[in-house]
């Protein structure tokens, strides 16, 4: 999985971050604390190179958004219903909400397969935790999504990190997911077909790409990230 | 399935005591995720409703799943269901007018594929209450860990932000106490505020929150050790011969209905949902 990177992408961002900030002297003004304080385990600022501590922040995510998740399954079912024949089209403007833990989790932590795990892992928690109405297939949905959320980053070599980048995150994940979906939900050949795929781009853009760097920007301000490679890097 | 040997864990009533609680979590997932993947490019309607009766059985024999839960589980996803069938019923045409509603006409060929998903979604919803309800969240981390080679750091860390699930309720109901007692418009005693807003603002504290619990659940497993080399498991879940022939004959069982529409001629594939 992710764990071999982690030693290489490391120590980099060490030396990104030890320059500008010097040793505790002025605080640097993208982050509210920057990480002067140097703890004893990593002697001159260096990286933690434990995979644990991803890891586990990927895990509490996916928590915490198979939770999100389970609440959106809950809001999804009156308003496919209300919507009538146009049920489907409740997926589509909903969509994107079930893909932004992966773009999250990799504006936080910056490593290749991160979007990918935090988005198969929340959909295991909506699946075993929380229950979902779309069965264990909700497995493969989630890697589905993942891998979709991921390709903008990787088509990028991981090195962009801005709005566009995030944005286009939301456009892959869109195709991706619904080239998925056309035969697992069966979408393939019904009307609307192209207009209903407009609206998942739109919803994937907006509560997938862009969400989650405006998620990620503001969970930045609060200082809970200073540990992470999203934190260090400010 | 029910030739297995009796379990070590409880002997317990209801669904945590059954056959399938029983059943190795790690083959149990896989083999559910198999079964609920061999009906994702059937179309016929006749295929998904006979799995689906089965999975309904086994839940309430094998799984020893109570009628009421089962009964509500197939309201809830109902729901999902009709919604499914009316708009394939809508969006499609294919074979003969049936009847027209207004300005659609619902075709012969549109309602075999709206009956099939319509069935599919209730067969996959009840799978899930299967797992759902037989699953022991920390037995199946243990098990993937075990038999399904997951890394150590992904089970402790998964292990660790499970328990702090049963944290969350309480995390958010003083999430929003604390918001609400910093208003200088509330009058004290009035309910807690419900606008958008509010849940917003609280949905977001609490992100912070479990990030900040997660930095703290690194720095405890860490000092423990956890991840640093392979580890004992304090509780192993057994993986017997009979767990893996129960989930080879679950999908026996599943092929064969396939199969039996195959024979049948009434098996439908992904072909029928763009006709000509």
């Amino acid at each position: 999985m992710a764990e071999p990177t982690d030693k290489q992408t490391a120590p980099r961002t060490a030396q990104q971050t030890e320059r500008p900030t010097g040793h505790g002297t002025a605080p640097h003004p993208a982050a509210p604390s920057p990480d002067a304080p140097v703890r004893p385990d990593r002697p001159g600022g260096r990286a933690r190179r434990s995979g644990l501590h991803a890891t586990v922040l990927m895990a509490v995510l996916a928590v915490v958004f198979g939770f999100v998740f389970w609440v959106a399954d809950q809001v999804y079912a009156p308003l496919m219903l209300a919507l009538g024949p146009f049920g489907g089209f409740a997926d589509a403007v909903l969509g994107g909400a079930w893909i932004v833990v992966a773009p999250l989790a990799l504006f936080i932590l910056r490593r290749p397969g991160a979007g990918v795990l935090a988005e198969v892992l929340a959909a295991g928690a909506e699946l075993v935790v929380f229950g979902s109405p779309f069965g264990p297939m909700v497995l493969v949905s989630g890697l589905v999504q993942g891998v979709g959320a991921e390709l903008a980053f990787t088509l990028t070599r991981y090195r962009r990190w801005g709005w566009g980048t995030f944005a286009l995150s939301g456009v892959t994940a869109a195709v991706v997911t619904y080239a998925y979906q056309s035969f697992a939900f069966g979408y393939l050949g019904q009307d609307l077909y192209l207009l209903r795929f407009a609206v998942l781009v739109v919803s994937c853009v907006l509560l997938s790409g862009l969400a989650a760097r405006v998620l990620g920007l503001a969970l930045l301000r609060t200082g809970v990230l200073d540990n992470y490679a999203v934190g260090r890097l400010a | 399935m029910s030739a297995r040997p009796a379990g070590t864990t409880a002997t317990a009533p209801g669904p945590r005591g059954s056959a399938l609680a029983r059943w190795n979590p790690t083959v149990k997932l896989g083999t559910l995720l198999l079964a609920g993947a061999a009906v994702m490019l059937v179309t016929d309607p006749v295929t998904p409703t006979v799995l689906w009766v089965a999975a309904v059985l086994a839940a309430l024999t094998l799984g020893r799943v109570p009628a009421g839960t089962v009964a509500r589980a197939q309201l809830a996803l109902a729901a999902f269901s009709v919604s499914v069938f009316s708009a394939n019923l809508l969006l499609r045409h294919d074979g003969d007018v049936l009847a027209v509603v207004g300005p659609v006409e619902v075709t012969s060929g549109a309602l075999a594929v709206a009956t099939s998903f319509a069935a599919r979604t209730l067969y996959l919803g009840t799978v899930s209450v299967l797992l759902l309800t037989t699953t022991d969240p920390v037995r199946l981390m243990v098990s993937l860990h075990q038999h399904a080679r997951l890394p150590a750091p992904t089970t402790y860390a998964v292990l660790a932000a499970h328990r702090m699930v049963e944290l969350l309720p309480a995390e958010w109901h003083a999430i929003r106490c604390a918001q609400a007692v910093r208003d200088p418009r509330r009058t004290p005693g009035s309910p807690l505020p419900r606008s958008p807003r509010a849940l917003g603002a609280a949905t977001f504290g609490l992100l912070v929150a479990a990030v900040r619990r997660a930095e703290r659940a690194t720095v405890a497993l860490e000092s423990r050790g956890l991840g640093a080399g392979p580890r004992t498991v304090a509780h192993p879940v057994p993986l017997r011969a009979g767990d893996v022939v129960a989930g080879a004959g679950a999908l026996v069982l599943v092929g064969a209905v396939v199969l039996a529409g195959w024979w049948g001629g009434w098996l439908a594939g992904p072909a029928a949902l763009t006709p000509g």
